[in-house]
């Protein structure tokens, strides 16, 4: 493990301390440099409660987890971070901006950009011009300064087109540069979906079950670069149901069960967690 | 590498629908040129045709801006090809119930300004909801317009239509009389069937100038775009909106952007039509218009421009070639069958070419960004069809990468493990 992930453990595990002396876990007073913070977090569909009174906080530059057995409203509190939900009750902040009830641009523009469970496809495009979508505020996606601006937006592209090449060649992916972004494999779709995502710049980075689906050896290729980015500074939230590939990663560790936070840790202290077994493990592991 | 500098390596260098449209303008173009000479087919109304398939491309045009581009299902391309139309006969026509005789370039503002209001007006409701949505409304939009020209006769003249238009030309400098300075010539390339170039060829041969004009600059603004950062977030909302809104863009935005540029260029071919037609009746919003150039667009291949001039010009040499099936000794009369004929032809290309005949081939990245110095080369395939070979052995290649992903083998070989 790098210095820096040792460090987010240490500051995790005094982090810890505070939090499981009491079920109000991650309704501490605050972490000094807490780039995302969930605060009572609200969210039902018809009479079913997939989000109760959720509060965790995300650290700047860390790795957190987000685990939880199936239906414990994982993707639901993704969706109401990144604004494709809009909450029944609570606050997300980021970046000590209240970002609730914004719309995902908006969102986006603060810095947190997510990816999604099943890979995106795009049609009609080639792996690096779907890598081309993810800079934000293009010059060239304003449809004035292609006639009044065009040295400009080709200045742009020009870098953004190199800044692709290079994140492309980082991850070992730069020989599909030219395919159809539909024609690769579903382990490749997610390496150019993480790779597109670090075009926005994203200060967070939502991960929905990165690996999912994705055989060992591309797994550990991404395992790889979000360890690589998040050394660079990329602070990152996922979800995952890969339990080793969760526990060498993360730390901290935020634990859901039936929409609320059961409690959060590190990799050890989650593990050992009599309550995580139970709701996680169904009590017989 | 163009035509003009490599004509050989262009040549070659189509794939094989390219060379069959290719192959098919070309005989289509001679076969035109032929009858033409032979007198066949009037000079006249020969550019009358051509002004119409101008209008139709114009038309796709819009619709592929809306559909092609960003996945917006609008329904009511009749309806603002009329707004156009009526704008501008409004405007200019003597027998106008509220302005007329107006300078045509009035009417061209008005028309487009009508149009542009409606789009965002509809835009407004509808954009921000499913695409189903503003297929509903569109469809509805149609039908308000086209009952409203029909009954309300103190604007638009109700079922009598407005006549007296002027051409696009009057007033103008020169242009205006042109045709009457035009000296008549009188051709006889084959003995005995004589061509006449008069007043009216020369006329029509100023609105053939005037549907070049409006497609070409449309091509070019719609070319630039579509190869731009702003194309290719349309792209992304057609493929995949919850991907573009959570790269951060304003897909809200994007999609009005679209949605009002191609309800403009729809208005467009309307100003055209009223100054090539000279007449507007409530029978040319008819939704048959919308189901023509619908046709134009899946048929040419949904988000081509070429693919848009293509299936325009197709659905009126259809609509209007049927005409002359009846000189020849054809048992059945096939004019009341051309609905019938494109409703085939649409079924056809379904089946066997579900992405039109000409679909987008090329990776579409800003010009300067691919052929400067410093950045990597432009692909000679990308997304581009590739020859039945190719296009085979790379299926197998990719089955087996999806195969090594099932079975833990990195399409990278074990030599890519940590």
């Amino acid at each position: 493990m790098s210095d820096s992930a040792n460090a987010t453990t240490e500051r995790t595990e005094s982090g810890e301390s505070d939090a499981t002396g009491g079920p109000q876990i991650g309704a501490v007073a605050g972490k000094d440099d807490a780039v995302l913070r969930v605060d009572d977090l609200q969210k039902s569909f018809g009479g079913l409660t997939a989000t109760d009174h959720a509060t965790f906080e995300v650290e700047r530059g860390t790795i957190t987890g987000l685990i939880g057995p199936n239906g414990a409203g994982k993707s639901t509190i993704f969706n109401l971070i990144s604004g494709f939900y809009e909450p029944d009750g609570g606050t997300v902040t980021v970046n000590g901006t209240d970002v609730t009830g914004m719309e995902p641009y908006e969102v986006a523009e603060h810095g947190l950009v997510r990816t999604f469970q099943t890979p995106r496809k795009l049609e009609g495009m080639t792996v690096r011009e779907a890598m081309l979508v993810g800079p934000r505020n293009q010059p060239g996606e304003s449809f004035l300064n292609l006639f009044t601006s065009p040295g400009t937006v080709g200045d742009s592209e020009s870098a953004n087109l190199a800044d692709a090449e290079r994140i492309l060649a980082d991850f070992e992916i730069d020989h599909l540069a030219t395919q159809p972004a539909t024609d690769i494999s579903g382990g490749q779709m997610k390496l150019v979906e993480l790779a597109r995502a670090m075009l926005a710049e994203p200060e967070v980075l939502l991960l929905d079950e990165p690996v999912a689906g994705v055989n060992p050896t591309l797994a550990k290729k991404l395992k790889t670069q979000i360890r690589r980015l998040n050394e660079r500074g990329t602070t990152f939230v996922l979800i995952e149901h890969d339990m080793e590939f969760v526990m060498d990663l993360a730390d901290p560790i935020v634990v859901l069960d039936q929409g609320s936070v059961l409690t959060e840790g590190t990799p050890e202290a989650v593990r050992s967690d009599d309550r995580v077994i139970d709701a996680y493990l169904g009590g017989g592991a | 590498m163009s035509f003009l500098t490599d004509p050989r390596g262009t040549l070659g260098d189509l794939t094989r629908p390219e060379a069959w449209v290719l192959g098919v303008s070309v005989a289509f173009l001679l076969l035109l040129f032929v009858a033409l000479l032979a007198g066949a087919l009037g000079p006249t109304y020969f550019l009358f045709l051509v002004g119409l398939a101008g209008m139709y491309a114009l038309l796709s045009f819009g619709l592929n801006s809306q559909w092609g581009f960003t996945g917006l299902i609008n329904f009511s391309v009749a309806a603002f090809f009329g707004v156009g139309a009526y704008g501008a006969a409004l405007m200019t026509a003597d027998s106008s119930p509220i302005a007329g005789g107006f300078n045509p370039l009035v009417g061209l503002i008005v028309g487009l300004s009508v149009a542009f209001v409606l789009a965002v007006l509809i835009g407004i409701p509808t954009l921000r909801l499913r695409a189903d949505y503003l297929a509903i409304a569109s469809l509805g939009l149609a039908e308000v317009v086209r009952l409203v020209v029909l009954n309300e006769r103190w604007l638009t003249n109700g079922s009598a239509g407005l006549r007296g238009i002027p051409s696009f030309f009057a007033g103008w400098p020169v242009l205006s009389t042109f045709p009457q300075a035009m000296p008549g010539l009188r051709l006889e390339v084959v003995p005995g069937s004589p061509i006449f170039l008069e007043a009216p060829f020369w006329r029509a041969s100023l609105n053939v100038l005037l549907v070049l004009g409006f497609a070409g600059a449309t091509y070019f603004v719609l070319r630039r775009a579509h190869r731009s950062p702003w194309g290719r977030v349309l792209r992304t909302i057609r493929s995949d909106e919850d991907l573009a809104r959570a790269l951060g863009k304003n897909t809200y935005s994007f999609k009005m952007q679209s949605f009002v540029l191609g309800s403009l260029i729809m208005a467009l071919a309307g100003v055209f039509y009223t100054h090539l037609n000279l007449y507007v009746g409530p029978g040319d919003l008819d939704p048959i218009t919308t189901f023509y150039v619908w046709v134009a667009v899946i048929l040419g291949g949904s988000g081509s421009n070429r693919g848009a001039l293509f299936g325009g010009i197709v659905i009126v040499t259809i609509r209007e070639g049927t005409r002359f099936l009846n000189d020849f000794a054809v048992p059945i009369d096939p004019a009341p069958l051309r609905l019938l004929l494109i409703g085939i032809l649409i079924v056809v290309v379904m089946r066997y070419r579900p992405q039109g005949i000409l679909p987008p081939q090329r990776e579409l990245i800003w010009p300067s960004a691919v052929d400067g110095s410093g950045t990597p080369d432009r692909p000679a395939s990308g997304v581009r069809e590739r020859k039945r070979s190719d296009d085979l052995e790379n299926r197998s290649e990719n089955a087996e990468n999806r195969s090594d992903d099932r079975d833990g083998n990195g399409p990278n070989g074990g030599d890519d493990d940590e």
